[in-house]
């Protein structure tokens, strides 16, 4: 266990220094707005090369474009921000899969993160890697402590910030954004998970290493301590997921990330994750009444967002047109809903993690390379 | 904005509009574009949440600042 500061003579073994001159260092970051406001690690070309030596790729490929910015991140871009941001070098194959994942997804080329919407990248880690490099999977899983978790979504957020420019109140028109900017990145548990991993439902090997990328708009928790009946859980998973709230588009998606007793709870029962996701998509639903209680009951002819009946652009949406007219759901397949397995087994608790747009297709899941740069 | 700057670019006489609200992004998005000094024009913030009288009077309010970037001949 480590020692508390105070716990000991302070500064004993610490490294000799000058404390100036390493303020000096993180005042010029500072200076030239690199950062997200907190400090960053200063990244020389020395240092530079040991995180391009984890990789075969050539320092100028791209990584991600966002066109209608005529900006890319190349992996030197990638390496320089997840130096900034406090990864050691050993992190960065996972940072690369991350750009990968987030390039496959979509979204984040497409100007997300200029919206006033105010979404966060998000990422879900699988495999050995894991292990290797001391990511947190269990105990205060979405919370701080653990440097891969902090500093791997804290690479990606930089790079925003300083590859593509989106820097708050310029380019980056959030309303309000989510803390989740900071950084926001998980590991699953899958020691104390009863189901195979994420990335093995999506035809990787469990014993290969992925990263799932994703973008998000809010991480909202369930307190479901004394259930033993899986229909109670799923139905209190899947009343947060269709919060009207919620309901920009037509229809929303999540991913549940599930504590280890929870998920213990579905399987004890013989569920599967497919099932889970079968019954939040047939139980995720509102009545039109509910919805034209708060404007909602319609769609807009162009952008298919939701608006009340009444508005000049309103069209029927979906479940107007299907037959069943009272009965909205608000997920457009089983498939929107992802589950994943992380956190403490201490207690029922679990969360939603609202992610961005419609989905219900296969989730971006990217192989992380090994230390030889093959995938 | 950016589809403003590529109109004028590709000769299409064109007026970007936004809510007062943008003014800062927007101004940073026509620097992105290589045009700092992009003219536009802006309205009050909110636009979404206006009613069909209330977004026509948005309308006439803007038009003069539509016509004197247009140029129009009279």
């Amino acid at each position: 266990m480590a020692a508390a500061i105070g716990d000991e003579p302070p500064l004993a073994d610490a490294p000799l220094a000058d404390a100036a001159a390493i303020r000096r260092a993180m005042e010029y970051y500072a200076g030239r707005d690199w950062t997200d406001g907190l400090p960053v690690v200063p990244v020389t070309e020395s240092y530079l090369a040991e995180f391009l030596a984890q990789t075969g790729r050539d320092p100028d490929e791209v990584v991600l474009s966002m066109p209608h910015l005529n900006r890319q991140c190349t992996v030197r871009l990638a390496a320089i921000n997840a130096g900034l941001a406090g990864c050691r070098p050993e992190y960065f194959p996972v940072v690369l899969a991350a750009w990968d994942s987030l390039r496959a997804e979509g979204y984040a080329g497409r100007a997300i993160w200029q919206s006033t919407t105010g979404t966060a990248p998000f990422l879900l880690v699988n495999g050995p890697v894991r292990g290797r490099i001391g990511m947190n999977a269990a105990g205060n899983v979405f919370g701080s402590g653990f440097r891969a978790n902090a500093t791997i979504g804290r690479a990606i957020r930089l790079t925003a910030i300083n590859a593509f420019g989106l820097r708050p109140h310029q380019l980056d028109q959030a309303t309000q954004g989510t803390p989740a900017k900071y950084t926001a990145c998980i590991a699953e548990n899958e020691e104390e998970s009863p189901w195979p991993p994420l990335h093995a439902d999506h035809g990787l090997d469990p014993s290969d290493s992925a990263v799932t990328a994703m973008i998000i708009r809010s991480c909202i928790h369930i307190e479901a301590r004394h259930t033993t009946v899986p229909e109670q859980l799923a139905l209190d998973l899947a009343g947060t997921i269709s919060r009207t709230g919620a309901l920009i588009h037509e229809t929303i998606s999540a991913l549940v990330v599930l504590g280890p007793e929870h998920a213990r709870v579905l399987a004890g029962a013989g569920w599967s994750k497919a099932d889970l996701s079968r019954f939040i998509y047939d139980h995720a639903v509102r009545s039109r009444a509910e919805l034209a209680a708060v404007g909602k009951d319609a769609i807009a002819r162009q952008t298919r967002w939701r608006l009340p009946a009444d508005h000049p652009d309103a069209i029927p949406d979906q479940a107007e047109m299907d037959g069943n007219p009272h009965r909205v759901r608000v997920l457009n397949s089983p498939g929107a809903v992802l589950v994943a397995v992380a956190g403490a087994n201490n207690a029922g608790v679990s969360a939603v993690i609202e992610t961005f747009g419609p989905r219900g297709g296969p989730p971006a899941v990217v192989r992380v390379e090994d230390e030889r740069g093959t995938t | 904005m950016a589809d403003g700057i590529l109109l004028e670019r590709a000769g299409v006489p064109a007026v970007s509009i936004c809510t007062d609200s943008f003014l800062a992004p927007a101004r940073a998005m026509a620097k992105v574009y290589g045009f700092p000094g992009f003219e536009f024009v802006t309205v009050p913030h909110p636009l979404a949440s206006l009613d069909g009288a209330q977004i026509q009077a948005r309308a006439r309010d803007v038009l003069p600042g539509v016509l004197r970037i247009l140029g129009p001949e009279s």
